[in-house]
């Protein structure tokens, strides 16, 4: 785990770390994938991939509408919204 | 220098489950603003997706289909990146155990057939709509759209020219018409499509450098946008540059395709399980019911127009070619024994009417009804191929009635050979050169007795026995 690898991980999870504490974070990292690198210890290769530790299987739905227009409370409750649009600040293409 | 193209097809195609993929949100085009939002499409915190298993039946259809393997256990990937219109920061999608894997379909480019291979066809959700021109610097986001079912097909790369995508992309959209799992509908963005384009040496074995051209949603533009890009990368590679692998946007305005620098900064998509979500598990009972209710499919319904109710190939072919002109020519034919018929209908006048208008058949004022009946009194002897004409003229414009058209304009056909006899008896007391003419040789005037009958009679007169009637005078 180094800087720029931590460094593209802030950014593409779009999380902010501060100087102070960078090599703070660069060394906890390290230690959590340290640790969890213990598992390639473990002959895997005659296990399948497990999607979800619970070994079950999903529930699934009848295609049916159910959700009621929510429009007006869920404009409300975003940061910046109109009265037809939740408004971000410009993406530009 | 010669070069080899190598294109691979991306196709999104919009399932049309009346639900979402994940929520029990509308998935309807078209609706006001944010209107078809359920709390799961927001991405709010404590809300679980439940998986839509309808999408899972219409996916499989396409796998079926497409002599595809279904993986009866598919499951859950988050793929995660930040836009605004994806609210939950990461896309469900199927990135380990797709539910459809290596299928092919065949496409057919003016001369030839190919079998492109199906790499897979993954189950995701769409993302919401950006709204970018609307608000002074800043952007609109509708996540009406935002969950939509969306079937991935992934091409292998064996396209090997622009010609032959867009034959791809027809062949992809003709099938899941006729399956009925998608509407087909491009205006609104029911399918659409990212390119791959490569260039290579002739006889190279190893690819070129591949650009991403995103989101063409239309057959021309997905021709013109190719054939840029190919153009584009020979220039680069003969004046010694290299093609950088990147996403590129096609301006239909200005017919080229441009980078996006933006998205590939650091394109890497952190994919793992979703943990809100189990593997699907697929009965086998399940998979035979979907099996034995698959539609009859545009090549087994050619095969069935041309060995059964015996149509030229060519009339066949165009027919099966569509869902809604099989579905016309094969309701339309239950209404009057001549099938035949039917079909030279649909396949010349009618055919040039959708033309002239620019609609489809769905869209016109002609119900298969309506054209039944117009072909049975055809083929009863009423009207005259000619009168059928201007009839099937009138209900083309009012949606009339062929019935009612025939009796309150007076056009049944003149079948009566007494009537037709006085007729032409007129005719020819009239004309005395024409026929001194005519019965020194001249041959082609009875074309002439014809013409003039008909003109008497307003084209209704059979012109069969018109021809007899005349043979017989003129003798």
């Amino acid at each position: 785990m180094d800087k720029k690898t931590v460094t593209t991980i802030s950014y593409l999870s779009r999380l902010k770390i501060d100087n102070e504490n960078e090599q703070k974070i660069i060394n906890d990292l390290s230690n959590i994938i340290e640790f969890v690198d213990q598992l390639n210890d473990v002959d895997t290769s005659e296990i399948d991939p497990l999607a979800n530790p619970l070994e079950k299987t999903a529930k699934t739905r009848k295609d049916i509408v159910t959700a009621k227009n929510l429009k007006k409370k869920l404009l409300e409750v975003a940061p910046s919204a109109n009265e037809d649009y939740f408004l971000v600040p410009r993406v530009v293409e | 220098m010669s070069w080899e193209t190598v294109i691979g097809l991306e196709i999104h195609v919009q399932l049309s489950t009346k639900s979402k993929l994940f929520s029990g949100g509308s998935t309807k085009f078209g609706a006001e603003s944010n209107t078809h939002v359920d709390l799961i499409d927001m991405g709010l915190p404590g809300v679980l997706p439940v998986a839509n298993r309808e999408a899972f039946y219409k996916a499989i259809r396409f796998g079926l289909a497409t002599g595809a393997n279904i993986n009866q256990t598919s499951s859950f990937d988050r793929k995660n990146y930040f836009y605004p219109d994806l609210p939950k920061g990461y896309q469900i999608t199927q990135m380990t155990q797709p539910i459809v894997e290596k299928g092919s379909i065949k496409i057919t480019v003016d001369d030839y057939d190919k079998e492109i291979n199906i790499t897979r066809a993954h189950l995701e959700e769409d993302a919401g709509k950006s709204i970018h021109d609307m608000f002074e610097g800043e952007t609109g986001v509708d996540l009406n759209r935002a969950g939509t079912p969306l079937l991935e097909i992934v091409s292998e790369p064996e396209i090997s020219s622009a010609k032959e995508a867009v034959a791809y992309f027809k062949a992809i959209r003709q099938l899941v018409t006729f399956l009925d799992i998608c509407d087909g509908n491009m205006a609104q963005g029911s399918m659409r499509c990212d390119v791959n384009v490569s260039i290579k040496k002739s006889g190279d074995k190893e690819l070129g450098t591949r650009a991403e051209l995103k989101n063409i949603n239309s057959f021309k533009f997905i021709e013109k946008a190719i054939n840029f890009e190919i153009d584009r990368q020979i220039r680069l590679i003969e004046n010694g540059e290299s093609v950088v692998q990147e996403t590129r946007l096609y301006d239909s305005e200005k017919n080229e395709t441009r980078s996006m620098r933006s998205k590939e900064e650091a394109n890497d998509y952190r994919y793992f399980p979703c943990p809100d979500l189990l593997p699907v598990i697929i009965s086998d009972k399940e998979l035979k019911e979907i099996k034995e209710n698959l539609p009859e499919l545009p090549e087994e319904k050619e095969i069935r127009y041309i060995n059964e109710i015996g149509l030229d190939e060519s009339e066949a072919k165009i027919i099966s070619s569509s869902k809604t002109m099989a579905n016309m020519f094969e309701a339309a034919s239950s209404k009057t024994d001549d099938a035949k018929l039917v079909a030279k209908w649909l396949v010349g006048d009618i055919s040039a009417l959708l033309n002239k208008d620019n609609i489809d058949i769905d869209e016109s004022n002609l119900s298969a009804e309506n054209f039944g009946i117009l072909i049975e009194r055809i083929s009863d002897g009423t009207i005259s191929g000619k009168i059928a004409k201007s009839v099937l003229e009138e209900v083309w414009e009012t949606a009339s009635d062929v019935d009612e058209i025939i009796q309150s304009k007076g056009l049944v056909q003149i079948q009566d050979e007494s009537i037709l006899e006085d007729i032409a008896k007129k005719v020819i007391e009239s004309n005395p050169n024409q026929v001194s003419a005519y019965k020194a040789g001249k041959d082609k005037l009875f074309g002439f007795f014809v013409g003039q009958i008909m003109k008497e009679t307003q084209g209704k007169a059979n012109p069969k026995a018109v021809n007899e009637i005349l043979k017989d005078l003129l003798k």
